[in-house]
């Protein structure tokens, strides 16, 4: 038989299988992800433990001495600090894509889905959303853990969802980050190691104090930070009310942050999945 | 070529360091075949398969899988060829159903087809009482059994199995040789493999490849290699390398050919039994006592050793033929 049949026959027959929709393919993995995170849940407990934690210790220590910080609104010092709270939550979560990838990577299953038809960019992206879905379930315990504490939120339950529609989209970028890491390592370890790169994040923004009461580098370092945005819009949606501003200046440091990370991300996707 | 055959072309591959792992490999496997690539450690074979199965770019030369070209159509390759890697890729926390219907899922099968392609080879693997456990929780042996059916869940043309029997038990192994057998037979499914033992490649392969360093050192089929090293052999043993090395000088003349390793010499020639009592009389004369002097047929392993100088060591769990 000579090649140019052969290659026909051969054609036609892988032809008969269909290319999945990146959708299909994206949802297959997410619900793969899925599955596994809901499997392993010592890795998600822990930074949900942790949020609850400094959100208690921050309510009750500094809560009382907080009478420096103007228009608290209603609900003193509570509806201040629980953004930070869900903020690290959310970040915290952002590592779970990471840990799903670098799982994947340690264990050579991620050789064995290269081996599929599966798109590249589908190895990347359910890992990233079955994170983002966990980090919403994460962002809207806390917010639940705040209204038992007796948060009144001045833009009630709208608010609470664009709080936590802030929380995906920033840990979603951050996530592009973590990701990048889990691809270009291939370990575990570091993995963790870039996870908590968003600890020192969280205190260079207007952490504990309004922006406008830092100064020198910190308040520099702040205007650079994503966080800072975000922190400031999620306060005014608990405590003074729906500011126009504030929210877009939220989701366009959101989106800046996942552009860049995303970026990232396919170049350390593109050097691991290159054949050498 | 054949529509499901392997062509490899003096393939080369060097990684950065540099370590020339695979030097100028050439071999050709025809549909239908089991074909053995048979080698210690690092001889290269594992490059091979990745390079075939389009995880590497070759260096040099070419290589082709069902007529496919490895470097400028890796998607055709990987529909038509099954894999199961060496390092067993399955996620701890999944269980094997899962895995299976994902695996047709992104080969394009629908929710349906891909449920009962997943219980078929459940079924033809053996698995069927361990679908509600985890991976994690499998032995090496269901482990590697999963694997071969995750190979198998698009309905290769061309199988690649990297060292499938490395790490099971003799009972483990047995079993998975009977399936490549009927994988092969039933299917005429295109079967390369990687192996460290002798006794695999001569209970699976139609041809074996002995490769070493990266070359193939000789090829044929078990039978013809087994011929090519001469009728039969008289192995001595001695109590240490200096009086073996010793024998092996006085003995120079009576056979053809002396090799030594370790403790004991080797010597090939035609009617060997008939040569036993002017051997053991030349060694009383140098006073050098054997510890033990056995005969033996032509095994693989003489020709690995005959092929490349030196024994291919039996891993643990596994005894070199005899």
């Amino acid at each position: 038989m000579n090649l140019a049949t052969t290659r026909t026959l051969n054609a036609r027959r892988a032809g008969d299988q269909p290319r999945r929709w990146l959708v299909i393919e994206v949802a297959l993995m997410s619900w793969r992800n899925l599955v596994a995170v809901f499997r392993t849940p010592e890795a998600m407990l822990p930074p949900l433990a942790i949020s609850l934690f400094f959100l208690v210790i921050y309510d009750s220590t500094l809560g009382r001495a907080s009478s420096f910080i103007p228009d608290l609104g209603a609900n003193s010092y509570l509806g201040f600090i629980l953004p930070l709270s869900i903020i690290s939550a959310s970040l915290a979560g952002a590592g779970i894509a990471a840990q799903n990838l670098v799982r994947e990577i340690e264990s050579g299953y991620f050789d064995k889905l290269l081996l599929t038809p599966i798109s590249r960019a589908a190895l990347l992206l359910g890992p990233i959303f079955a994170g983002a879905v966990i980090l919403g379930i994460q962002a809207s315990l806390v917010m639940a853990v705040g209204l038992l504490l007796g948060l009144e939120p001045s833009t009630g339950l709208p608010g609470l969802l664009a709080v936590g529609g802030l929380a995906i989209l920033l840990g979603t970028g951050f996530a592009g980050f973590t990701v990048s890491a889990a691809l270009g390592s291939g370990s575990a370890a570091a993995t963790q190691g870039a996870s908590f790169l968003f600890f020192p994040l969280t205190f260079l923004a207007p952490t504990f104090v309004p922006l406008e009461l830092l100064d020198g580098w910190l308040s520099t370092a702040a205007r650079f930070n994503p966080i800072t945005y975000v922190l400031q819009a999620m306060r005014g949606l608990m405590n003074s009310g729906w500011e126009a501003a504030a929210l877009w200046q939220a989701v366009a440091a959101c989106l800046i942050l996942a552009v860049a990370m995303y970026a990232l991300a396919a170049f350390a996707l593109r050097v691991r999945t290159s054949r050498k | 070529m054949n529509q499901s055959g392997v062509l490899v072309d003096q393939l080369e591959k060097t990684y950065p360091g540099p370590v020339r792992a695979v030097d100028g490999i050439s071999f050709e496997v025809a549909a239908g075949e089991i074909y053995g690539l048979l080698g210690p450690n690092g001889a290269g074979k594992s490059t091979v398969v990745k390079v075939l199965t389009t995880l590497a770019l070759p260096t040099s030369g070419t290589a082709q899988v069902g007529g496919f070209d490895v470097r400028t159509q890796p998607g055709e390759v990987r529909r038509i060829a099954g894999v199961a890697l060496q390092e067993i890729g399955l996620d701890p926390v999944m269980k094997s159903l899962e895995m299976l219907r994902l695996q047709g899922r992104l080969f394009g099968m629908s929710s349906g087809e891909a449920t009962r392609r997943a219980h078929e080879l459940i079924e033809l693997v053996g698995l069927s009482d361990a679908t509600e456990r985890r991976i994690r929780t499998y032995s090496g042996g269901m482990r590697r059994r999963l694997d071969l059916a995750l190979a198998l869940v698009h309905q290769p043309q061309v199988l690649f199995l990297d060292e499938p029997t490395t790490g099971l038990d003799p009972a483990s192994r047995r079993d998975l040789w009977a399936e490549v057998k009927r994988l092969n037979r039933e299917l005429q499914m295109t079967i390369l493999l990687t192996t460290q033992y002798l006794e695999e490649a001569d209970a699976l392969a139609d041809r074996v490849a002995i490769i070493d360093q990266g070359r193939i050192q000789l090829e044929g089929s078990p039978a013809e290699l087994k011929a090519g090293v001469g009728s039969e052999s008289i192995n001595i043993s001695f109590r240490n390398r200096e009086l073996a090395e010793q024998a092996r000088g006085v003995l120079a003349q009576l056979a053809a050919e002396i090799q030594r390793d370790r403790e004991t010499i080797r010597l090939y020639l035609n009617r060997a039994a008939a040569a036993v009592p002017a051997v053991v009389r030349r060694l009383q004369q140098a006073n050098l006592e054997p510890l033990s002097v056995t005969l033996t047929q032509p095994t693989l392993d003489d020709v690995f050793l005959k092929a490349t100088g030196q024994r291919l060591a039996a891993p643990s769990g596994m005894e070199a033929t005899q």
